[in-house]
């Protein structure tokens, strides 16, 4: 589990950590490079798509190295772990944007952008972490 | 699940990285296993049936009043 923050000596997961970082960094770079294009080149209609999917890209390819390590990962206990976490990221990402959802339609908060889900499930995630963690020690 | 792993593993003067390692799981996976937290899967237990020349019900022991 210390894979999702720091290297660790067990292949899979160094692998791991490598493509969620470089996924990342993708997603940044491309979000940079559909801003600057749109910015500069005033991209609508069909053109624009394409575009203004890139850097939802990385995240896919993310989330499809999420499920290759899960089944790549050989012990149990830590894959159930990290099962574990994936639920709490899941539960916590659904609870907050339904109950902002309702904020949003009854009591007129700010609209929460869509492009906010990806980040805010891996906080949940992460917040599990320690929880999940402590039940084992 | 209740088990004699931290007896067996005394026997044979195995620490939890030493039998971590010949099983090929991390120490905390032993550890949640000896304290009963985690309920490894067949495979897993087979493998430690196989480890320590024992059958699986001589490991593992059913919670009583099951």
């Amino acid at each position: 589990m210390k894979s999702l923050f720091c290297m660790t000596s067990n292949p899979v997961e160094r692998r791991y950590v490598v493509r969620m970082w470089v996924a990342a960094g993708l997603c940044v770079v491309s979000a940079l490079v559909a801003a600057v294009a749109f910015r500069l080149g005033h991209l609508k209609d069909l053109p624009a798509y394409p575009v203004a999917v890139l850097p939802a890209l990385p995240i896919l390819w993310a989330l499809v190295e999420t499920g290759r390590f899960l089944a790549e990962l050989k012990d149990e206990f830590q894959r159930n772990l990290f099962i574990q976490c994936l639920l709490g990221g899941i539960g916590g990402t659904l609870a907050a944007t339904t109950t902002w959802g309702y904020l949003e339609d009854f009591a007129r908060v700010p609209r929460l952008d869509l492009v906010w889900v990806y980040p805010i499930f891996w906080l949940f995630a992460a917040i599990t972490y320690p929880v999940v963690y402590q039940r084992y020690r | 699940m209740k088990n004699r792993l931290k007896v067996l593993r005394a026997e044979r003067d195995w620490s939890q990285g030493d039998l971590a390692q010949r099983l090929e799981v991390s120490r905390q996976s032993v550890n949640a296993i000896e304290t009963g937290k985690f309920d490894p899967s067949l495979p897993l237990a087979f493998k430690l049936a196989r480890l320590f020349g024992l059958r699986i019900e001589e490991i593992f022991l059913e919670d009583s009043g099951q």
